[in-house]
């Protein structure tokens, strides 16, 4: 289905790309099960909390430049945003010497009577409060679960203060609720920021879209795309609108990873006939071999493609077969986004180190992209490179995540920012943020993660000073349960204990709540 | 518009919602919240009162291993009795904890089902399930805290805790934990003082704090409310519930004076060895002379006067900006400009805390010098307006106001939600000690910015 700016918020994952947060099985099965189209969710009975699309929806839209973000919520929500912003962005790099500005993250701390009576009258206060004292060029206005629950007209307010204000101000759907998949939060955020900013190109020009989180280390890339006579634009979380509209002239993009830039890549294709290369990610050397050859195919500039790989492959090559000796024989556990965990995997291999597990936060069977499910990267990796490991499906279960742990008993857990690393490291077990984005591609992120290994494996004190001591907080029971124990049972499908009876007639369960004709309609 | 006229404009978030109220149940050992809310209400109590908060997580049971139902839009549609259930009979299961509260956030409340229902099924002679409501809707993290200290008050240590008075015995109320990023290091302090002075301190939150310090509370000889306004309420109930009398001593002591106070106080009130404890305040307050008469050189004669932040604003907490007023005023020689306070102070605790602050600031402060909003960025908004050519002042409020203070050129101190994407450690600024360190944090950071000269 085309991917359509007008609408207010992007389509959830669960229906677009089919994706799911509960499976366990390994790499060939599920790209399989992907590519049939077979792969069914599989609910639990016991969960922890997690993320929601609250936090990157807003985070991202906060470190643009001269925007504003209003969250429709109750005072607590737009919390999320102090993880990745602290106060002001880090999103990209700033002149030393210069302070940035806060960021302007304002709330319209909807009340108890604002869920009876409603809260727009409020909301249009509070955007235009914003806008006399911050003056920005762009307002978006989040949406939350309690704003959608109770039904409020968020795109028509945004309409009236356009309309008032002489700026854009458009819906950013951030209702956590709406999906399992906190990542619908980023396609939210470039569907909302897209829209305010694209405008049909005059003319075409040589130029490469990345997009991600940031553009951090883009002087490492820079001249390797010169190279193909290709520009750089970055469609990041401080992009200027200027970057948005430059990227509508380009002719080729790829993204940090499918999962935060298929949306939108998918849409400058769709619309200005970007071309999007998702088949292979550039990261890690074998990545990038593959993603050259595909753009230089591409292009019509094979030999300067296989140029750049000799070039590049050869700068690395002495510093990383260096390294190897200390990771030979490693083994490692991966838990990391759905986009980030199988390239992890790649890349450990490429290294000399053995990939015990990986745990991906969901999964795709589909990309924006196109109807064909074997264009995937984990299927290009499974089919190209016939790899093949255990693999896990949760959305940052940590309880899970945990047993897991334990059951495998790696060497170091690689991950990052969803808790996996702060119980590994309780627990005794060394763990590492494997970097993303540009910091990540090819040989010189091939090298930097190495290195990271390397120094990780060198002193591991800390870790074994937390293992020495570790006590559980966790009963003998849990201890002793097998990884995936909170599936629900086949035929319960996380029917309680004790089924909760509603005044005494019909008995909820989820199995209901799962053949409901709200979720049965949208297959 | 009703209600809504005169709203004000909110930005720079410094408090959570009322689920934050969480973060005092996970500082009590044996304490377990349940969620029964979105996936990720858990992420943004998470983002303002631990990790951007001196990067504090609790312990042993850290955010992402907080049970949660995880509510979704079908959930809403079709109900979640069922989902909660399932998770809290696991949780039940699972971890090691005596008192499971059962926690629900907007999306839970809006349904509306009953918790109450669900904890009597599953409470046990042994385990303990309480309903705590804390949707944002109804209010900031510090009202959530003291619902949960309410729920538990009413539902654990009433029925469980522990009968009889015992002499010289005291809970300590008045500090939300994790809300007061210090409140750990804080407390430590504070319970070695009261030791010293021959008190048996019940301090609820922290390092090896859990069940006992709970059953032990109506024991207490007296209740002692370190804050000016925050768990007055509890006092008051705990009074009610089990007779016990309250002192309420409006602020953590921070400085030479408000420390001695505190101990005559507490002296008076439970009959302490007077001898003893006026020795305990002389060797405290000739300690910090003696580290404080070190700087002589550096504050008075390098580093001339006239160079010195002589003036002050605080854009935090009324338990923060009151401490340090006290400090700040009576022992540092200077004067508050301005005190914002942005956590939506009850209206009824207004007046009062606002007489604590003309009282604390020796007259130095005006009634509408004292600053009640909901609006953390106000205190920017205002700043510009403000001449500072000659009149330097120092700023003492959280990481939003680092950048402020920034770009003004000014000498900052955090001491509030959220302290920042740094370490907090056991830092603490209670006390004769602690002042040290305040003094310090706050000399430096305008020796860092080049404010201090001796040239000028
Ligand atoms: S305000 Fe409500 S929905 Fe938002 S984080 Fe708090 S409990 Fe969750």
């Amino acid at each position: 289905m085309p991917i359509d700016l007008n609408q207010e918020e992007p389509q959830i994952r669960e229906l677009r790309t089919r994706s799911v947060t509960g499976y366990d099985g390994t790499l060939k099965d599920i790209t399989q099960q992907g590519c049939c189209g077979c792969l069914k969710n599989k609910k639990r009975c016991f969960t922890t909390g997690s993320y929601c699309t609250h936090l990157p929806a807003i985070t991202s839209v906060l470190g643009l430049p001269d925007t504003l973000v209003v969250d429709h919520a109750p005072i607590g929500c737009c919390g999320v945003e102090m993880t990745f912003s602290g106060g002001y962005s880090m999103n990209e790099p700033f002149a030393p010497g210069e302070y940035r500005d806060n960021v302007r993250m304002f709330t319209s701390k909807l009340t108890e009577s604002d869920t009876v009576f409603g809260g727009e009258e409020k909301l249009k206060e509070v955007v235009r409060g914003a806008f006399h004292r911050h003056h920005p060029k762009e307002i978006y206005i989040a949406t939350s679960c309690t704003s959608s629950i109770i039904g409020e007209d968020v795109g028509a307010a945004a309409a009236e203060m356009t309309e008032e204000l002489g700026i854009p101000v458009t819906v950013l759907g951030a209702a956590g609720m709406r999906s399992n998949l906190w990542s619908v939060g980023f396609e939210a955020h470039f569907h909302s920021v897209g829209k305010t900013r694209f405008r049909a190109p005059e003319k075409k020009t040589d130029t490469i879209v990345y997009a991600g989180f940031a553009s951090v280390a883009s002087e490492a890339v820079e001249p390797i795309f010169k190279k193909l006579g290709l520009d750089m634009a970055f469609l990041t979380a401080g992009s200027t609108k200027e970057d948005y509209e430059k990227a509508c002239t380009a002719r080729v993009s790829f993204g940090q990873c499918d999962v935060d830039a298929s949306y939108i890549l998918t849409y400058l294709e769709q619309e200005y006939g970007v071309k999007y290369f998702h088949l292979h990610q550039p990261n890690g050397g074998i990545g990038f071999e593959r993603f050259m050859r595909d753009l230089g195919g591409y292009l019509g500039r094979e030999k300067e493609a296989e140029e750049i790989i000799r070039e590049e492959r050869e700068k690395y090559r002495e510093k990383i077969e260096e390294l190897k000796p200390l990771l030979k024989g490693k083994t490692a556990l991966v838990a990391l986004g759905a986009g980030y965990a199988f390239e992890m995997v790649r890349m450990l291999k490429e290294l000399g180190m053995e990939a015990v597990h990986a745990v991906s936060f969901h999964y795709d069977p589909l990309i924006d992209a196109t109807e064909d499910r074997t264009a995937r990267s984990p299927v290009a990796d499974a089919e190209e490179l016939g790899i093949d490991y255990p693999v896990t499906v949760n959305n940052a279960q940590e309880m899970e995540n945990y047993l897991i742990v334990k059951k495998y008993k790696p060497d170091i857990v690689v991950t990052r920012a969803h808790g996996a690393g702060s119980w590994s490291a309780f627990t005794g077990v060394p763990c590492l943020d494997p970097g993303l984005g540009i910091n990540i591609i090819g040989y010189r992120g091939l090298y930097l993660f190495a290195d990271a290994l390397a120094s990780s494996f060198r002193n591991t004190a800390v870790f074994d000073a937390l293992k020495a001591r570790y006590v559980s907080p966790f009963t003998d029971e849990f201890e002793a349960l097998p990884p995936h124990s909170f599936y629900a049972k086949a035929g319960e499908e996380g029917v309680p204990h004790k089924p909760y009876k509603k005044s005494g007639e019909e008995v909820l369960s989820w199995e209901r709540i799962a053949d409901s004709p709200a979720r049965s309609s949208r297959e | 518009m009703g209600e809504n006229s005169g709203f004000s404009c909110p930005e720079q978030q410094r408090v959570g919602c009322g689920l934050g109220g969480i973060y005092t149940a996970l500082s009590i050992g044996g304490v377990l919240p349940v969620l029964h809310s979105g996936p990720g209400c858990i992420h943004a109590m998470n983002s303002v009162l631990s990790l951007s908060n001196g990067g504090q997580n609790p312990v042993p049971f850290m955010e992402l291993s907080v049970p949660c139902s995880n509510l979704s839009e079908e959930d809403v549609v079709f109900g979640a009795g069922g989902k909660i259930r399932s998770v809290l009979e696991h949780a039940l299961r699972y971890y090691k904890a005596e008192i499971f509260l059962i926690i629900t956030g907007c999306s839970a409340e809006i349904i509306g089902e009953d918790m109450q229902e669900v904890a009597d099924e599953f409470s046990t002679p042994e385990k303990t399930v309480l309903p705590v409501a804390l949707p944002g809707f109804k209010g900031n993290n510090v009202w959530g805290h003291g619902q949960i200290l309410s729920a538990l008050i009413d539902g654990f240590v009433e029925p469980y805790g522990e009968r009889g008075t015992v002499k010289g015995r005291v809970n300590v109320l008045g500090v939300v934990p994790f809300y007061d990023p210090m409140w750990a290091g804080t407390l430590e302090r504070l319970e070695c003082l009261l030791k010293q002075i021959g008190l048996e301190p019940n301090i609820l939150y922290g390092r090896d704090k859990g069940i006992q310090e709970l059953k032990r509370i109506p024991t207490a000889e007296f209740n002692l409310v370190l804050a000016p306004w925050t768990d007055l309420d509890a006092a008051k109930k705990l009074k009610r519930k089990f007779g016990t009398p309250y002192v309420h001593f409006p602020y953590m002591p921070v400085g030479p004076t408000a420390e001695a106070e505190l101990i005559r106080v507490l002296t008076e009130t439970a009959a302490l060895d007077v001898q003893k404890t006026e020795s305990i305040i002389k060797d405290r307050t000739d300690r910090y002379f003696y580290y404080f008469d070190r700087n002589l050189n550096w504050l008075f004669d390098m580093h001339n006067q006239r160079s010195l932040p002589r003036e002050f604003f605080a854009n935090t907490s009324a338990s923060a900006a009151l401490s340090i007023t006290k400090y700040l005023v009576w022992d540092l020689g200077l004067s508050p400009r301005k005190i914002f306070i942005p956590e939506d102070v009850p209206k009824k605790h207004q007046p009062g805390v606002r007489d604590l602050f003309l009282q604390t600031a020796k007259g130095y402060l005006k009634e509408e010098d004292i600053v009640f909003t909901d609006d953390g960025g106000l205190f920017e908004q205002y700043l510009k307006d403000v001449d500072q050519t000659v009149r330097k002042s120092a700023v003492f409020g959280s990481i939003w106001d680092d950048i402020t203070a920034k770009k003004a050129n000014m000498p900052f101190v955090p001491v509030g939600t959220p302290y920042g994407d740094n370490l907090i450690c056991d830092k603490n600024y209670f006390g004769t000690d602690g002042a040290l360190c305040l003094m310090a944090d706050l000399y430096n950071d305008a020796e860092k910015k080049g404010l201090l000269s001796a040239v000028i």
